[in-house]
């Protein structure tokens, strides 16, 4: 089998979704505002903020639980600001939004010193971490035993938490008005819906969402706090919302996509690939999945306008 | 305050900024009724009606909905008070369900779910107490005018509305479907509904009224009963003149072909609106009149036509030479002007002056230009010249466009694109939404290009602007051309069934 076997083999289906769950966070924080048509650029930086309060709240209360819902919190405040700027005051949404990932850089490294007196990153021994779940009949099933088991807890959330958006979205009331509010607000406002509120209420769960991916990130994924931990997988998960149509589902086949160009690429490295090009993966994958969804966007628009082809299929049905 | 009223408003009046909207305004409304309102554009009868849905406060009067007095009034407390309205502009989301925009705002429930199966239970009861077919499956994008007007009149039924407005609702709609509309008005009078019918269409408002009020320049004029009045009074009183519409005027004999398309494909979003193999001729010194039901292909044609909308197969020929998919600037180059269709997207831009504004297409051009240097002077002298010929008020170059009314913004695009003596003019929707005195002035302006010889291709919904100005008029529904015919031929009847796509539907619309 040579490399390719060990490169490919079941441990990288493991390794794809470890690293695909913070990317899919991420996408579900921007795919709630985006289906009131507020593109949430701000995702990155509620994140990073999340993750730097997670681990500040756990080390001092020591309970992870505490940590989570404070990350949780603290993206909430975000987001609201961010709405009340460009709700209430209309400004341009894109603006706030990279002005909160400017912040969040700024901020998380200057509580860094001000807290912890260090720089560049923070981990301690005593820090209590999101828990792994350990399930004793999964021990001895052979391939699920290896891929399931030992999940960080916040692993298996998301995953109830794509399903639950989807339900949110698409059969619920409020999801309705939702997408209602963001395709034609003037309709919804005509139909008796607070339209200012149903985008308030995006926001705020946008806020929560972009939290939890941090308080994962810094607690679940790894166990420490790094400057600009986030790495940009915050425009990922934007990306990934665009690839998916802000479909919870979708978006999340997208996220699949990055976290397993990231694990390939880590294992590539392993044989040689020079660094930078491993680096560089998931963005090359990022635009290309951006320009390939474009591409087959645009074809599609193209064949459902065109005036040619469905005369064509009725002369062929003719004949 | 009598009992009898369903609805009373006492001399509301109403201002925007310092434009007087409605002044000393009454209306009033019996169970039971079809109350029309009518008045020329920009006469006050929406903004009445608006008033009465709560879309905005009213400056001074009263309202009494049910013998109540409302001190207070938005769309939200007219609602429960069962006041509905059915917009001008459909209020529905293209890329939701027609269930799902019914039941919007009030969804029934099941447990988290909505209840989808009790609410399309719910509204087949409507659809067949009224006679209101739909598809309610499929997205409103995808369903015609008609089917989305009788979607709005479903959401105010659903929300319990016993007073409807309806705004101009048959301006979009053939002369068939609007005896289908008034086919369901009448079924909704039946069950005990009260009407608001707002028209400037006498011969809609003599068919469907019990009663008829009218307006004119946000002042009510009074209100009577269909049996006491006739559509010559009812004209006195909308205008306040007798009117001459030009058409008659003489008419030359067409000369050379000057623009002809050759079997043309044209791709669209909707289905109706797909150009599918269209073939006609324009000559010189010919207004051809384009007519059809909005939204089957008159926007994407002239789009073509202008470059500004991809042609997927087929010819297009301007004096000879294929302009298919070639860009609006050359196109215009090559000798075409064109009134676009709505002037405040297309037509004009707001936010320059009026000067600017009507050198727009020109002014990389000598006099007005050498390099990168614009000649003030010249553009100066050739706007005033334009303002005066077309008696664009104010007069004044450096105004802004934006303070322009309707009337007049719509004649400086006008007095633009003739002024460039093209030799084919696509002038679409001409006169929408503009008073009685610029509809004159435009109309006569159209008229003095086909003399001097310009060929005209003509696209309007109004039918009679169709009738009046054309030499020959093309009938296109669904984006083929249903019928041709000299104007001598032509009537509201035969062209009204040829936009319905032929002869296929002999309808009991005769008494028209």
């Amino acid at each position: 089998m040579g490399n390719s076997g060990k490169i490919f083999n079941l441990s990288l289906i493991y390794a794809t979704f470890r690293a695909s769950a913070p990317i899919i966070y991420a996408a579900l924080c921007a795919a709630i505002t985006q289906q009131a048509n507020i593109l949430n650029i701000g995702t990155e930086g509620i994140m990073l903020v999340g993750a730097f309060t997670a681990v500040t709240v756990s080390f001092f209360t020591g309970t992870w639980i505490l940590g989570v819902f404070a990350a949780m919190l603290s993206g909430a405040l975000i987001s609201l600001i961010m709405a009340v700027g460009h709700i209430k005051y209309h400004s341009e949404i894109c603006a706030i939004g990279m002005g909160v990932n400017l912040f969040a850089i700024a901020i998380s490294k200057f509580l860094l010193q001000a807290i912890f007196k260090t720089s560049g990153s923070f981990s301690d021994p005593g820090l209590s971490v999101i828990p792994r779940l350990h399930f004793a009949f999964l021990e001895h099933v052979p391939i699920l035993g290896d891929l399931w088991n030992d999940c960080c807890l916040t692993e298996w959330l998301v995953l109830f938490l794509v399903l639950f958006l989807e339900f949110l979205f698409y059969k619920t009331v409020w999801g309705l008005r939702l997408r209602a509010v963001g395709k034609f607000p003037d309709a919804a406002r005509t139909a008796g819906i607070p339209v200012d509120t149903v985008r308030y209420q995006a926001m705020l769960i946008s806020g929560l969402i972009g939290g939890l991916a941090g308080a994962h990130l810094s607690l679940g994924y790894s166990s420490q706090f790094v400057e600009n931990m986030t790495n940009n997988r915050g425009f990922m998960g934007v990306a990934a919302m665009y690839f998916g149509g802000a479909n919870p589902i979708l978006t999340s086949v997208g996220c699949l996509l990055f976290g397993f160009s990231d694990s390939v690429g880590a294992r590539l490295q392993a044989y040689g690939f020079p660094a930078q090009f491993v680096l560089m993966m998931p963005y090359l994958v990022t635009i290309l999945i951006l320009s390939l969804s474009l591409i087959v966007k645009r074809k599609t628009i193209r064949r459902r306008e065109s005036a040619l082809l469905p005369a064509m299929r009725t002369d062929a049905g003719k004949a | 305050m009598k009992e009898e009223y369903v609805v009373e408003m006492l001399s509301v009046s109403k201002s925007f900024a310092e434009v007087c909207a409605v002044k000393d305004g009454s209306f009033n409304l019996k169970k039971g009724e079809i109350h029309s309102l009518i008045g020329e554009n920009g006469a006050g009868k929406s903004t009445m009606m608006k008033l009465l849905y709560g879309m905005y406060p009213i400056d001074k009067g009263e309202i009494f909905i049910k013998g109540e007095r409302m001190l207070r009034l938005n769309p939200g407390i007219a609602i429960e008070h069962g006041i509905g309205m059915v917009h001008q502009e459909f209020m529905l989301v293209n890329e939701l369900s027609v269930l799902e925009n019914i039941i919007l705002g009030f969804e029934p429930k099941k447990g988290l779910k909505i209840d989808f199966a009790k609410a399309e239970k719910e509204i087949r009861k409507y659809i067949e107490l009224y006679h209101l077919e739909l598809p309610l499956d499929k997205k409103v994008g995808q369903i015609s005018v008609g089917e989305a007007q009788r979607v709005e009149i479903i959401k105010t039924l659903m929300r319990g509305a016993e007073i409807i407005i309806l705004d101009e609702p048959t301006a979009v709609l053939t002369p068939q479907e609007t005896q289908k509309l008034f086919e369901i008005m009448r079924n909704l009078k039946k069950e005990g509904k009260s009407l608001v019918f707002i028209s400037h269409k006498l011969n809609e408002v003599m068919d469907i009224s019990d009663r008829i009020s009218v307006m004119r320049q946000g002042v009510f004029r009074g209100s009577m009963n269909k049996e006491e009045t006739s559509p010559l009074e009812l004209t006195k009183h909308m205008i306040g003149r007798e009117v001459f519409l030009s058409g008659g005027g003489k008419r030359g004999v067409p000369g050379e072909v000057v623009l002809e398309l050759c079997d043309v494909w044209v791709p669209s979003a909707k289905e109706s609106s797909k150009i599918r193999g269209m073939s006609f001729s324009l000559r010189e010194g010919e207004i051809l009149g384009l007519a059809g039901i909005d939204g089957n292909g008159q926007s994407e044609l002239i789009e073509a036509i202008t470059g500004l909308r991809r042609v997927e197969r087929g010819r297009i020929l301007l004096d000879g030479i294929d302009i298919a998919n070639q860009t609006p600037k050359r196109i215009r180059k090559l000798g075409l002007s064109h009134i676009p269709e709505d002037r405040n997207v297309r037509g004009l831009n707001r936010s320059m002056n009026v000067l600017e504004n009507l050198l727009s297409v020109e002014i990389d051009q000598a006099p007005y230009s050498k390099g990168p240097y614009l000649n003030q002077r010249a553009m100066e002298r050739h706007g005033e010249e334009l303002i005066r010929s077309f008696d664009i008020r104010p007069n004044n170059c450096k105004g802004p466009s934006a303070a322009l009314s309707g009337g007049n913004a719509q004649k400086l695009v006008v007095a633009r694109e003739l002024s460039l003596k093209k030799k084919v003019l696509i002038a679409a929707q001409p006169t929408r939404g503009v008073d009685i005195g610029a509809i004159e002035s435009i109309r006569a302006a159209l008229e003095k290009a086909r003399r001097e010889g310009s060929g005209i291709l003509l696209v309007s919904a109004e039918l009679e602007e169709i009738l009046s100005l054309s030499d020959r008029i093309i009938v296109i529904h669904e984006g083929r051309i249903t019928g041709e015919m000299p104007v001598s031929d032509a009537n509201e009847n035969n062209l009204g069934l040829l936009m319905m796509g032929g002869g296929k539907e002999e309808r009991k619309y005769e008494r028209i």
